[in-house]
């Protein structure tokens, strides 16, 4: 049977935030647009962002973007793009405005203007006091935000392809992207979907961790695509843990708690994090929080039966603030804590949370990569949101960042794009071979007899991540998980699927994904052991301090021979002083 | 524990039936664990599921008759055997995935997005506190299907009741002191179909995971258009 | 009927018609307990009156309007092939309109008589 085929101006891939806030910008003009996801765009993982998203609007207190752009590069780590930090800070300001106009029900002030709360990391003046910064709605901030982002292009008529999964992307010779060949979940039919512009927007890769906040969903579809298409992934050993996931089960407590005037205590009963953040407290960027919890753990002070986690106080400000500010907390505290917020304290962990590294973009979304000594553009190819490195969160992502990162570089790759195609009018020749190599890769599950299952590789892979890429990380503990995770990898072509179905057939799809854990989790890996200094979330015992000499520098991993390569940080913003490298303190 | 779950696969079966599965039930297990538990059983039972803490709505099932959203569902309150079935009413895709597409076009079809004629101020527009509490218990809404898929108006006439899902949404935005297009909706829910298909039975306030009360805001609707037409 | 009639207007008038119809009823009943007509000519005497004649023939307008309303409504549930639904109501209508006359003349004799 031919391989049914589609044309559209653009594609994008992934219907989170950062896929919605490119495809409305696409649909109010009049380029035809596709939106493939691989589930209806409200169960995106947007949907579960709590706390908010920062701008500087000054509505509380008194802010503006360049102590947002501070805050920012300091939480960095220093390994941020300062160009695209300033870029992303002056933008938050007419997104927020622009989110607003699109009907998100943001909470609000006595003067009818957009609530904001202060969340970890944030300063007024450069380091001064705390600021109020991040915009919310309640707790349910990414709810709001994705439902709004959905309806705006359900007006615009967007042109969505919901419960396709993508395989991969198609290429020409030229290395130029063409499309994506995709499948139809419910008949298990590939269908190939050409385009001027292709955006990935496919979300983080929480999944390859066991303990984590992220949904099933959250599989490094995107950055896997990448890597098969020779493009590297850029400073993927910057892994975020979130300090308060719900002790071993790993749901979000959002920062929104700590930023309400929640803070954590160990077995004593002690506020620690005065210890370890005398100014912020528990307030400080959340590397930091998630080390301190950690230590407190592994020197004893940890609570519970196996003194395994520490608690998060939250009572003490009255049910009236915590339904009002917190309901949705209130509710997964008692569902999966059991414990009311209200009146007992929550039992919390550090939990899989965020992937500050992804595929190398500009500001305007474009995909680059290395060529002889400076960098060039990956024709027809874009990138937003988490599975994208800016790189704006550089060694350590600030709460409230992640929203405004997918929502601003969202946007911009929808805005190039418009642009992009004005100047590629027609679509260029499909290049057959690629299209060959993406079906082998969908009908390689057809093959039967006894082999490995999906499942136990899954779990074996990714408790091997959590072990030996977590979040104290040594050479030795990383260099044996390397081997692990490269030998899980070798018995990748043994797995077997036993249900060859084609209607809905979700086994077919998560092997799919497994394969796409597997390139972005030794993604993960191999980038940390080969970085010998601790910077933001990247921790080694073994290296314990940061080393700008050395280290001051992006690093770029490639599939082929697991090839890493380096390039500079990017210190010189648009139109303001260079921040340069201090030591971090909170 | 003894589990009942519906199979179905349009390959190779001619109609749904059920099949028993024991599944070892620690403390605190959630009933979308214990689906899991059996698709690692058995890798071709299908069902959808994602975030696992109740905000992305993509895994309601009916259990022991009545709907409700598996990742969020203690099993220690659910009495055995357990039987898990899809949604009542939608076309069986297989297992407990149904298809939503009605559902889906109702909440399209009340035009879910704030209309505003003004031009756009600079910044934000202003909304008081108590304005925007208006739309607490209604914005919260996660799209599950829970509550249509309960409804008995729904399931007699799915292609024309928008059901209460779409209507609580229509709700949603006849309160946002934003809109600006209260006439045109309104005129939008008028007939015998849209709107006026409740009967007031509120299964769907029985079965909400979200603890909202579509049945109310149709009651706002229905008061609203009264008031306006008098 | 208008469009319109068929939405808010029938909702609508459901309920009002509800509302009398339950408040009537609860008087017809204070009635037949406490100052129940002895014989006919007694019976005539009070549903002769001009007060209760209007008040009964509202009466009956009104659990008529209710029930054609219900009615349909549950044949829009139910029934969906249109030319049964249709036949369906006229035959209700007429029903309906024939109760309604044979209430009225009904009401109007005693009048007269």
């Amino acid at each position: 049977m031919a391989l049914k085929k589609r044309r559209f101006d653009a594609l994008i891939i992934g219907a989170g935030g950062a896929g919605l806030n490119a495809a409305i910008q696409l649909a109010n003009t009049d380029a035809r647009v596709a939106v493939v996801s691989k589930v209806f765009p409200t169960r995106s993982h947007t949907v579960a962002a709590q706390g908010g998203v920062n701008a500087a609007l000054a509505n509380v207190l008194p802010d503006n973007w360049h102590w947002h752009m501070f805050d920012t590069v300091k939480g960095s780590d220093y390994l941020g793009d300062q160009d695209a930090i300033e870029f992303m800070c002056r933008e938050a300001i007419p997104t927020v405005y622009e989110l607003e106009h699109n009907g998100v029900p943001f909470s609000r002030l006595d003067d009818g203007k957009i609530y904001q709360r202060a969340f970890g990391g944030q300063s007024q003046n450069f380091g001064g006091a705390q600021a109020a910064r991040t915009c919310a709605a309640a707790d349910r901030t990414g709810h709001a935000i994705l439902h709004a982002l959905y309806q705006q292009n359900v007006r615009a008529r967007t042109h969505f392809f919901d419960e396709y999964f993508a395989i991969d992307l198609i290429r020409d010779d030229e290395g130029a992207i063409l499309g994506a060949l995709i499948m139809e979940i419910e008949t298990g039919e590939p269908l190939l979907i050409e385009a001027k512009a292709t955006v990935l927007a496919t979300g983080g890769c929480g999944q390859v961790y066991r303990t984590t906040s992220n949904a099933h969903i959250n599989t490094g579809d995107g950055t896997a695509m990448a890597l098969r298409a020779g493009i590297p992934l850029m400073d993927m050993e910057f892994f975020q843990f979130h300090p308060t996931g719900i002790a071993g089960k790993g749901m979000l407590i959002t920062e929104g708690v700590r930023g309400e005037g929640g803070y954590l205590v160990n077995k004593d009963g002690e506020r620690f994090m005065e210890r370890y953040a005398p100014n912020a407290k528990d307030l400080a960027s959340r590397d930091v929080v998630s080390r301190a919890i950690v230590t407190e753990v592994k020197e004893g002070r940890g609570v519970g039966p196996n003194a395994d986690h520490v608690l998060l106080k939250v009572d003490h400000l009255g049910e009236e603030i915590v339904s009002k500010r917190l309901p949705g907390i209130r509710e997964s505290g008692r569902i999966f804590a059991g414990v009311d917020a209200v009146h007992e304290p929550l039992p919390v962990f550090p939990t899989a949370h965020y992937v500050m590294g992804g595929i190398p973009t500009d500001p305007y979304g474009r995909v680059i990569v290395p060529q002889g000594n400076g960098e060039e553009v990956v024709p027809g190819l874009y990138a937003a949101g988490e599975c994208a490195c800016v790189s704006v969160h550089g060694a350590n992502r600030l709460g409230g960042n992640s929203l405004l990162d997918i929502l601003v570089f969202g946007r911009a790759a929808g805005l190039d794009v418009i642009e992009n195609l004005k100047e590629n009018r027609n679509h260029r020749p499909l290049n057959e071979s690629s299209v060959e190599t993406a079906m082998a890769r969908l009908t390689r599950w057809d093959q039967k007899g006894e082999g490995i299952s999906v499942r136990a590789l899954r779990d074996e892979f990714r408790k091997t991540m959590e072990d030996h890429a977590g979040v104290f990380r040594t050479e030795e503990i990383m260099a044996e998980g390397v081997e692990k995770l490269k030998a899980l990898r070798d018995k990748l072509p043994d797995v077997r699927l036993s249900d060859h179905s084609k209607v809905f057939n979700t086994a077919r799809v998560e092997a799919l994904e497994l394969e796409n854990l597997v390139d972005t989790g030794i993604a993960i890996a191999y980038s940390a052991l080969k970085r010998q200094e601790s910077r933001g979330a990247h921790s080694r015992p073994d290296f314990p301090a940061r080393d700008d000499a050395n280290w001051m520098k992006h690093s770029l991993y490639f599939k082929q021979d697991d090839r890493m390569d380096y390039k500079p940080v990017r210190t010189k913003p648009l139109t303001v002083e260079t921040f340069p490298p201090k030591e971090r303190v909170y | 524990m003894k589990f009942l779950v519906s199979r179905y696969n349009p390959d190779s079966d001619a109609a749904p039936y059920m099949q028993e599965f024991e599944v070892e039930v620690p403390r605190g297990m959630m009933l979308r664990d214990a689906l899991l538990d059996i698709k690692r059983q058995d890798e071709s039972f299908s069902f959808r599921h994602s975030c696992g803490e109740g905000v992305c709505g993509s895994d309601g099932v009916n259990v022991n008759g009545t709907n409700k959203l598996a990742c969020i569902t203690p099993v220690s309150e659910l009495k055995e055997p357990i039987e898990v079935r899809p949604f009542p009413g939608r076309p069986i895709i297989r297992d407990l995935v149904v298809d939503m597409t009605q559902f889906y076009q109702q909440y399209k079809a009340v035009k879910p997005w704030v209309v505003r004629n003004d031009p756009m101020p600079e910044q934000e527009i202003l909304q008081s506190p108590q304005e925007r509490d208006k739309l607490d218990g209604l914005y919260e809404c996660i799209l599950c299907g829970c509550c249509s898929t309960s409804c008995p108006s729904f399931w007699w006439n799915p292609e024309k009741f928008h059901g209460p899902q779409a209507l609580l949404t229509a709700w949603r935005f006849l309160a946002d002191t934003r809109d600006q297009a209260t006439d045109e909706r309104l005129d939008a829910l008028e007939g015998p179909y849209k709107l006026f298909r409740c009967h007031t039975i509120m299964n769907c306030v029985e079965v909400c995971p979200k603890g909202l009360n579509p049945t109310k805001a149709i009651g706002h609707i229905k008061a609203l258009m009264l008031k306006n037409s008098v | 009927m208008s469009r319109k009639a068929s939405g808010l207007k029938a909702w609508a008038i459901q309920r009002l018609t509800a509302i009398y119809v339950g408040l009537f009823a609860l008087y017809l009943l204070l009635v037949l307990l406490f100052a129940a007509p002895a014989d006919y000519a007694d019976w005539k005497a009070w549903v002769g009156g001009p007060v209760v004649s209007v008040a009964m023939l509202l009466f009956v307008v009104s659990v008529l309007m209710h029930a054609w309303i219900g009615v349909r409504d549950v044949l829009i549930d139910y029934v969906h092939p249109i030319a049964i639904r249709a036949a369906l109501l006229g035959v209700i209508a007429l029903a309906l309109v024939a109760m309604g006359l044979w209430a009225a003349q009904a009401l109007i004799l005693v009048r007269l008589t």
